[in-house]
């Protein structure tokens, strides 16, 4: 095949691996690195089995997108299938936790609608069968294919079906141990705070993650963080002077061996 | 990775956003649509830069450029196609995948090696 008669050089010039005057490049992606994978598939030009010559009709079956009909006759009708159209559409997290409708607008500003399943992950590429550019002769029209983003929440953040967010507690409800509403995706829930959590202690609320259909739901994890107030009263800092007379508590022990 | 045009023109130094608009719009590079306009991913972004090092680089007009990025995806459909046939010639029985590659060798004009032959 003839692409394997090109000079070195040139095959690494087209791969750009070196310039024009043969000048070695720093380390960066090449075209032909992600052409390779899979998803380089997007930018086939769809090769029709003349492109195979005499393994044409090999080919045609085995790789064959395209059909061309009536094998015997001396001019063949051209039928190929629709080029898929690819979408991205940014949804907000709730709206990908609990599924949505939206519609995307196609660049002949027709509409088409989109219903976003529950649990959708950023990233994740639903398929609109027949959604694509109308197909050639008699084939078929190509798929949408819509690439879901997920916008940030100001509270939750998402590890697959796992919710995770910060819960500040005050230094009270930290020593004394309490019984606080938390936030989840389905609502506030009461959450107990055992007596003496520190900062940065992960608690778990078993099943208030994302839920499937299909399959257990995944948990929320509530990181504690101790918030004192902005202005420390008297009655605190007396507290504190107090606790610190008597305590020989050393938190940093640890860290003191371990250096 | 997701970039909007604005992005992906801070990110390729060589890129005016009125060229990228002109190769999307021409379909040499062709990013989803988005609801605020085209989004590029690593892919697009990868194509960007080809085409960078074509045009500007290597000077290739515009009116040779379809021919040679047609060229260039052709290759890489049939790098594809060949190597999901050697896969596929790989997870056959030893003694098809024998009779393939001798058959192929043979075509090709290479001598058989002392181990097709056992």
């Amino acid at each position: 095949m003839i692409f394997w008669a090109i000079p070195k050089s040139a095959a690494a010039m087209m791969r750009g691996e070196i310039d024009a005057s043969g000048q070695e490049r720093s380390e960066r992606q090449y075209y032909h690195q992600y052409a390779g994978q899979d998803a380089g598939r997007r930018y086939d030009p769809g090769m029709t089995p003349e492109d195979y010559g005499d393994a044409a009709d090999f080919f045609s079956d085995l790789f064959g997108r395209r059909n061309h009909s009536g094998g015997g006759g001396a001019r063949q009708e051209f039928h190929a299938r629709g080029h898929d159209l690819r979408y991205h559409l940014d949804v907000d997290f709730m709206d990908a936790v609990r599924g949505a409708k939206r519609s995307v607008t196609m660049p002949d500003s027709k509409d088409i609608a989109i219903s976003i399943p529950p649990c959708v992950s950023d990233g994740q590429t639903l398929r609109l069968r027949g959604k694509g550019a109308p197909g050639f002769g008699k084939g078929p029209p190509g798929d949408a294919l819509v690439t879901i983003g997920i916008r940030p929440h100001p509270i939750f953040t998402r590890d697959e079906d796992d919710i995770e967010m910060e819960l500040p507690i005050t230094l009270d409800e930290a020593v004394l141990g309490s019984k606080v509403d938390v936030p989840t995706i389905s609502g506030a829930v009461s959450m107990s705070i055992p007596k003496g959590a520190s900062s940065g202690r992960r608690l778990r609320l078993k099943g208030k993650g994302v839920a499937r259909t299909t399959g257990k739901a995944g948990d929320q994890y509530v990181r504690l963080k101790i918030v004192l107030p902005d202005k420390i009263d008297s009655t605190l800092e007396d507290l504190a002077k107090r606790w610190r007379d008597h305590s020989d508590f050393d938190p940093r022990e640890d860290l003191r061996r371990k250096t | 990775m997701r970039m909007d045009e604005d992005r992906v023109v801070a990110q390729v130094h060589r890129l005016s956003l009125r060229e990228l608009r002109l190769w999307v719009r021409e379909g040499w590079v062709q990013p989803a649509q988005g609801t605020d306009g085209p989004v590029f991913d690593e892919l697009d972004v990868a194509r960007i830069r080809l085409l960078c090092d074509l045009k500007k680089d290597m000077d290739l007009p515009s009116k040779a450029l379809p021919v040679v990025l047609s060229l260039i995806d052709r290759l890489h459909e049939t790098r594809r196609n060949l190597r999901c046939l050697v896969d596929a010639i790989d997870m056959q029985p030893e003694e098809v995948r024998r009779t393939v590659v001798a058959s192929f060798r043979s075509r090709r004009g290479v001598e058989p090696t002392p181990e097709d032959e056992r």
